[in-house]
Order: C-alpha cells, then structure tokens, then sequence
C-alpha cells in the first residue's frame, strides 16, 4: 500500500466494517461521514468509496447466513425490483442535489439509525390471519426458517408486500444517494410492515443490501465517482473487517456495542449537520 | 451459491490487493485496482444472474421474470451513470 492516506482509509474501512459486521449492519454509513469530514474526500466520490464497502461487506456477510437457511431468497429478489428502481432515482438525484442537502439528509439517516439502534426488535406474533392476501400467492414467498432457540422449522408468512416494496423503494434511494447499505429502512421495513421473523428480515435484508448497491455502485463507477486510490483501500478494509467482525460477533456485549454504535452515529450526525451548515467544510460537487 | 460467493469476493479482493501493494502512483497500480472494483460490484449481480438460472430450471416463470426485471433496471442505472460519465477509462 503506497501512502499514509490509503493505509489511513484502510484501517477506517477495517474497523468501521469489524464494528458493524459485528452487529450485522454495513459500514457505509460510518465511512462516508468520516473521510467526507475528516479525510476531506469529495463527497461524491466517497460516497462511491461507501457503497463499494457496503457490497463488500455484504458479500463477506452473505455466505454464513445462506447456510443457516435464514434468507428467504424469493423474498428478496421481489423486494429488489423496489430497491434497485430506487437505487436508480438515487443516482439520478444524486447528480441534482446539492452538498448541503446531502449532509443534511446523511445527519438525518445518522439520527435515525441511532434511535433503530435503541430500540428493540420484535418477532411478529405467532398467530397469522387466516385470510391470505391474493395477488402474491402466485409468487409463493411464505417459508419456514429452522429456529435454533426452539429447535425446529418454524413457519412464516409475507404480509403487506404492497407496502414492503414502497419502503423498500425508499430504502434504494436512500442508500444510492448517501452511499450507505440502508439496513436502518429495510430491517424495520421487514420487521414491520412485512411481519417476518427478526432473524429472516436481517438474512434478507443483508442479501439484498448487496445487489441495491451494485446498482448504484456500477452507476458512479462508470460516472467515474469511484476513484482506485480511495475506493480500493476502502473496499479492502470492508472485506477484511467484515470478516473480522462476523468472527467475534460471539464474543463482545451487545449493549456496549449499541451504545459505542450510537455515540458514533450521534457524533458524526453532529458533524455532518455542521456541514450542512457550513461551519466544517466539506467537498462538494464535482 | 455460498461458495461462489466467497470464492469470488476473495478473487475481487486478491485483485484489489495486488493493485494496492504496486504503487499506486504507477498507471498499472490504478488499473488492476480498477478491475477490482469491478469485480466486487458485479459479485451481487453475478448473485442475480445464479438466482435466474435456478428458478429458470425449477421453471419458475413469474420469478424468472423477477430476476431479468432486477437486471435491467441495474442495466439501466450503468446507463443513466454513463450520460453523467465525466472520467474516461
């Protein structure tokens, strides 16, 4: 590696990417605030740098939960019709917006993960409607998931998939626009609005989260926004601390992780609605 | 699928690495991290491509359709990148 800055952008992408892959979030939303404010890179291209960790983690994150059987494949395939139409909106808006607004939308999104953060998750009640809706039977999203706690498969239905993909549209955009995976929309997305499992909706969301940004990354990339000597230290760094990460997942308290996630987010929440300000600097358009 | 996917991550990976440790000052250096990064973005698309091919031969025809709809609407986006393109390869 040539140069402090790249090992620098290296070692943010590791430990942003250990950090997150340790609570199953990507690592877009740390990185992107952090060389925008402190590494002072253009904000377009390290938005481009983001959503390049961003399929780097999920790709490193995707195998184990494949095996585990918890990603409702069909789901996610359906739900990404609506993320990556909205992965394309980002990318046009994107080019529209201005750097001001962005950093303003960016300490909203920061905000809003960490309030996602605090609060909990909950498995939808075990008692299903009997009456199915009709449109998407035909698609035969409902499946089981082997619960471990209970130790058997335990069964699930898709509901309200009208609303799922509206949200789900919003969440495309979103993590084209800021350059972030967007679990903060799709996870309660999937908890709320679609009723699955907890565990389910974060195997899904985590699989999709990678072919949303391949939509928006391969739009920047070919803009010309994903620039080698950022972008590749960054997407390195992902690979291996989302490995890292999903590795001593086992082995640190989760509450002092929700709490470490939260003052970062809140912290750079901060910076970028100083940024929107003007009182820090940051790159703007290109 | 798993295996294809770590399999390629860690290629895409090996590639940006390889790019990273020539200098990064030199044309080639940028170069091959370039391909990197391309790789590492069409690994979720490659994902896709797998999905339609599978539900192709459990004859899945809605899904199917499903999975080419996803396609071209990434296909689309590259478009809409290149109309903004302001670097040359």
């Amino acid at each position: 590696m040539n140069g402090p800055f790249e090992l620098w952008l290296f070692i943010v992408a590791l430990g942003a990417s250990a950090l997150g892959g340790t609570l199953g979030m990507a690592s877009g939303i740390f990185i992107v605030p952090i060389l925008t404010v402190f590494g002072h890179v253009n904000i377009h291209i390290a938005i481009a740098a983001g959503i390049a960790s961003v399929i780097a983690c999920s790709c490193a994150g995707a195998a184990p939960m494949l095996k585990a059987r918890l990603t409702n494949v069909r789901l996610a395939i359906v739900l990404e019709i609506a993320t990556t139409l909205g992965a394309l909106t980002g990318v046009v808006v994107s080019g529209l917006v201005s750097t001001p607004i962005l950093c303003m939308v960016f300490a909203t999104i920061l905000v809003l993960s960490a309030w996602q953060m605090l609060t909990r998750r909950r498995d939808p009640p075990a008692n299903i409607p009997a009456r199915r809706p009709r449109s998407w039977t035909g698609l035969n999203l409902d499946s089981t998931y082997p619960d471990r706690a209970l130790g058997q498969e335990v069964d699930y239905r898709v509901d309200r998939l009208p609303l799922g993909m509206g949200l789900m549209y919003g969440a495309g955009l979103i993590s084209a626009l800021l350059g972030i995976g967007s679990g903060v929309l799709k996870i309660p997305a999937m908890d709320t609005a679609l009723r699955l499992p907890i565990k389910v909706s974060s195997a899904t969301s985590n699989f999709m989260i990678g072919v949303t940004a391949a939509a928006s990354a391969g739009a920047y990339f070919v803009r010309g926004d994903m620039v080698p000597h950022i972008a590749g230290p960054v997407a390195l760094g992902s690979v291996l601390g989302a490995l890292l990460g999903a590795r001593t997942l086992m082995a640190i308290p989760t509450e002092k992780l929700r709490l470490l996630f939260v003052t970062v987010l809140l912290a750079l929440a901060l910076q970028m609605l100083l940024a929107a300000f003007g009182v820090v600097r940051v790159q703007g358009a290109a | 699928m798993a295996a294809t996917l770590s399999r390629g991550t860690w290629l895409a990976s090996a590639v940006i690495a390889l790019g990273l440790l020539l200098p990064s000052l030199t044309q080639q250096g940028a170069r091959i991290v370039t391909v990197g990064l391309a790789l590492l973005i069409l690994l979720p698309v490659l994902r896709v491509m797998l999905m339609l091919v599978a539900f192709l031969r459990a004859r899945d025809f809605p899904l199917t359709a499903v999975a080419v709809l996803v396609l071209a609407i990434i296909g689309l986006s590259l478009a809409v990148g290149s109309l903004s393109a302001h670097h040359r390869f």
